[in-house]
């Protein structure tokens, strides 16, 4: 497309040290039915394309929805006033970037039948039988389906001469019963977060039954006792619910924007510090994390970040130490380290692409141990299911965790169920709790596309994902 | 295509029983900066237009943000299309009709005319008074042009402009980290002195903090945490989830829910407070008491709701939250000893029918006892349920704009459950 020629050559006469183009065009089908009721039906496209000039250590950057010549070549003038007037105010010489070579590539995220071409009547009428079927049962008072389809095409090129076409997808279905009983209300969910698939994924799932547990369980929720007071007890946590908790406490604390404090006024910073990399007990030796952003079926697997750095699988913590962070071209060098992990990503085209969270999970056990085998050597504790109240502070050390479906644990058995129930510990506490992972048969990946950070906010989207895991001697109690 | 004409190509080939076309303008300019420099920088400009369609009660959006005409043709195609193949939504409403909108003032021209270089100066200054404290210093400067137009197949027509401007500043040495913020429609309003002066005096306050051990004390919400904390509950204030069962306010329309000394509403009569001139795709704003004096009188109602419950359509398009006007000074003496608190975080619901919420404190916790300040202390956790917490106000100061939208005192509030700590 001759906009990405202009746009750098452009930015090339004006003297930026880099630049890089980025058009972007998503588009979004959003289906939101409350009940019986189609509360939204919404087909979404936003086209358009954002310009990055790094010109004496400092970025600029402008965007526009305008496509002729004059209008990519005043945005780019634009981004370059701009990076000089960044420049005003910088440290030293200001940043840099980690090298990087040029790539001239195409990708698809894999799909069988790409969900936008379903007809609105075949995925309404599913939902509708979703919604009908849970709302079937006495005592559900409330059906939500929310459908979210998402596509991204976006044509990148550089001044290193990287010329990118790349297309990605996801896919993710959100189900919530909520049941009414004696005064109190308790929601169930299905929710995998999304996945970077087909509709097909949808054909598998077989979301009528689906809906009938999670209908059933709302009302075995509805009516389930409350812990009590708070004491230290083992905890078993499902592969659902696990994805937020090494969201929150690894995955952030483990982007380097934040560790370099360039977060600090919003999102906050973290306590994983340069000089714990190799040598901080951040888990167990048996706690291994991997950042893979190659991951199939990952929701931030792409052949290349929007830095133009290809996709890469590495250790984040290994045998339980601090290993390294997720990084971009900008944030790399600041600690000495000579290549970005390839973690920069915008969410839509009038966005900076900012230091994200890659695709991350924990590590499977290495020694064969079921979920029942796990339960069964466990006297005193409770099994969470699926994700409820999350809070962490803004140095990802002390955190609270609820859930959304609970079994109380005595003597290797699940005695009954419980609501209302929540955790409180902190790092390096947590992950060093962790005694126990099942092994790879019963790994999961788990979605989140809502990962809200930066000025202005953006949202992001990763997998995560991991095996059932035992952490020893947590808080855990009930609310209020 | 300007909006009008936008407006007039789609009205001219709609082929649908109803329609309302809405046209969301933005041009921003954001300043970024981090560890003493500018880290991000970014300017542009945006439009998008929603077309929400129906045929009898079969619903259909399409958004885009391209005006040509090929795009608005199928945009409209593209809406046209859902509707026809969708389901019939049985909490169908049509769209709303003509009606006399409220003036409202929302645009600054100050804030409009402030340059890039002038944002870029308030950056150096901010990041200058930092480094004298050998500390880092992270914020942002934004400035922000807002239009929204909206219309209907049933003759509504409304539209108006807002502007905002906001600064924030995080500044950060060893173990002390805490922060200022102005937001508001209107640049001439901010000095710049008085906010890096609230900074400093924030930052000596907070050295050397020592530990402290959660539970059960008084707490000063500083505005900008009350804000934090009643905003959250705000959110839940829902008639039909109130009528479904799903929360606190179950039945609570008209009782003394609240505490007799807290008050809540939306108005358009606060010449600081932006108000838009409508909601819910037509219905004029006006003035809306949520809480007067302790007791509930409204909650948050769309147009099915409200229809179907024989009550108004309502929205918290704004939130004043009056006060007393007792000083902080004040407010020690009262309490005796307790804890004062800049900013709450990663606030989240912990139980929706009880209303509990969790939280962190941030960006400076301080200690008092026999009415003054005795020592910086640790950030805590705490869970609590506000609506509850309300009948536990011992005093509360006067109403402070915390953004172009809420306006709130500080509230002296006893009992605070703390329930954890974290180690800084």
């Amino acid at each position: 497309m001759k906009y990405l020629d202009i746009a750098i050559e452009t930015a090339l006469a004006q003297g930026a040290g880099y630049a890089d183009i980025r058009i972007q065009r998503d588009t979004s089908q959003v289906i939101y039915l409350l009940n019986r009721s189609i509360k939204h039906s919404i087909y979404d496209v936003e086209h358009g394309y954002g310009i990055r000039v790094f010109k004496d250590g400092a970025w600029g950057f402008a965007h526009s929805n305008r496509f002729d010549d004059k209008a990519v070549m005043d945005t780019t003038r634009r981004a370059c006033e701009i990076a000089s007037l960044s420049s005003q105010v910088k440290k030293g010489a200001g940043l840099t970037l980690a090298p990087e070579r040029s790539y001239i590539a195409t990708y698809r995220t894999p799909v069988v039948t790409d969900p936008l071409d379903v007809s609105l009547r075949e995925k309404v009428d599913l939902m509708l039988e979703v919604n009908r079927t849970m709302l079937n049962y006495d005592g559900i008072r409330q059906a939500v389906f929310y459908l979210i389809i998402h596509k991204s095409e976006k044509l990148f090129a550089s001044t290193l001469g990287t010329r990118l076409d790349l297309t990605t997808q996801f896919i993710d279905p959100m189900i919530t019963a909520t049941a009414v009983y004696e005064g109190d209300s308790q929601s169930r969910t299905f929710d995998e977060g999304g996945r970077a698939t087909g509709w097909e994924w949808i054909q598998s799932l077989d979301l009528t039954d689906k809906a009938k547990q999670i209908a059933e369980e709302a009302l075995i929720k509805v009516k389930a006792e409350t812990l009590g007071e708070e004491r230290r007890r083992a905890l078993i946590l499902d592969p659902n619910h696990l994805g937020l908790t090494m969201h929150e406490s690894v995955g952030h604390p483990t982007e380097l924007d934040r560790v370099l404090g360039w977060e600090a006024d919003f999102a906050g910073i973290s306590f994983a510090t340069p000089e714990k990399l190799g040598n901080y007990q951040y888990g167990s030796p048996i706690v291994n994390f991997m950042g893979d952003n190659t991951l199939a079926e990952g929701l931030a697997t792409n052949a290349f970040d929007d830095d133009g750095v290809p996709a890469q699988k590495w250790y984040i913590i290994k045998d339980g130490i601090l290993n390294e962070y997720g990084s971009t071209r900008d944030t790399a060098p600041q600690i000495g380290l000579t290549h970005s992990r390839g973690c920069n990503r915008a969410t839509s085209y009038y966005n900076m692409p900012i230091n994200r969270i890659p695709n991350l999970y924990l590590l499977p056990g290495t020694k064969p141990l079921t979920p029942a085998e796990l339960i069964a050597d466990t006297d005193d504790g409770v099994y969470i299911q699926g994700r409820g109240s999350f809070s962490i502070d803004q140095h990802r050390l002390n955190f609270q965790f609820g859930g959304d479906f609970f079994w109380e644990i005595k003597d290797g058995k699940l005695v009954r169920p419980l609501k209302k129930v929540l955790y409180k510990s902190c790092n390096p506490e947590f992950w060093n709790a962790c005694d126990a992972v099942c092994d790879e048969r019963f790994f999961r990946p788990f979605g989140v596309i809502n990962c809200g950070k930066g000025q202005p906010g953006q949202t992001g989207k990763m997998t995560h994902g991991a095996a059932p895991a035992r952490f020893r001697n947590i808080r855990v109690g009930g609310s209020q | 295509m300007n909006a009008q004409q936008i407006m007039d190509y789609i009205k001219r080939h709609c082929q649908a029983d109803d329609w309302t076309i809405t046209i969301n303008e933005k041009d921003s300019h954001e300043t970024r900066f981090a560890q003493n420099a500018i880290t991000q920088h970014i300017a542009g400009n945006n439009i998008e237009v929603a077309l929400q369609v129906a045929f009898d009660d079969k619903t259909g959006v399409g958004n885009i943000n391209q005006t040509d005409e090929e795009s608005l043709q199928r945009l409209i195609g593209t809406a046209e299309k859902m509707a026809k193949l969708n389901q019939p939504d049985p909490e169908f409403m049509p769209s709303c009709p003509t009606a006399v909108l409220p003036a409202v003032d929302n645009c600054s021209e100050t804030t409009l005319a402030l340059s890039p270089q002038e944002m870029v100066e308030i950056v150096r200054r901010s990041i200058s008074s930092g480094e004298k404290l050998d500390a880092q210093v992270s914020g942002m400067t934004e400035k922000h042009w807002f239009h929204v137009t909206q219309c209907t197949a049933n003759g509504f027509f409304g539209e108006y402009d807002k502007t905002e401007f906001g600064h924030s500043i995080t500044m950060k040495k060893d173990a002390v980290e805490t922060k200022v913020a102005y937001s508001s429609k209107d640049y001439s309003r901010f000095d710049l002195n008085h906010w890096l002066d609230k900074l400093d005096s924030q930052f000596s306050s907070l050295s050397a903090p020592q530990v402290f051990e959660p539970g059960r004390i008084a707490v000063i919400l500083r505005p900008a945490a009350a804000q934090e904390f009643f905003g959250y509950m705000a959110w839940m204030m829902s008639r039909r989830y109130a009528d479904e069962g799903f929360t606190p306010y179950t039945d609570k329309l008209g009782t003394d829910l609240f505490g007799s000394n807290f008050s809540m509403k939306s108005t358009l009569k606060d010449d600081e407070l932006c108000a838009p001139p409508f909601y819910h795709g037509g219905i004029p704003s006006g003035e809306i008491d949520w809480v007067k004096n302790g007791k509930l009188l409204a909650l948050a109602t769309d147009r099915f709701w409200a229809k179907k419950t024989d009550s108004q359509p309502s929205s918290m398009y704004n939130i004043f939250i009056p006060g007393e006007g007792t000083s902080e000074e004040d407010m020690m003496k009262i309490a005796g000893r307790g804890i004062i608190i800049n900013h709450l975080w990663y606030i989240r619901s912990v139980d929706m029918k009880s209303g509990e919420f969790t939280g962190m404190t941030r960006d400076g916790v301080l200690y008092f006892e026999d009415g003054a300040i005795r020592r910086a202390v640790n950030n805590m956790r705490w869970n609590e349920i506000p609506h509850q917490a309300t009948r536990r106000i011992l005093a509360s100061g006067i109403p402070a704009l915390i953004s172009p939208d809420v306006k709130v005192p500080a509230m002296l509030v006893n009992d605070f459950n703390f329930v954890d700590k974290t180690i800084f």
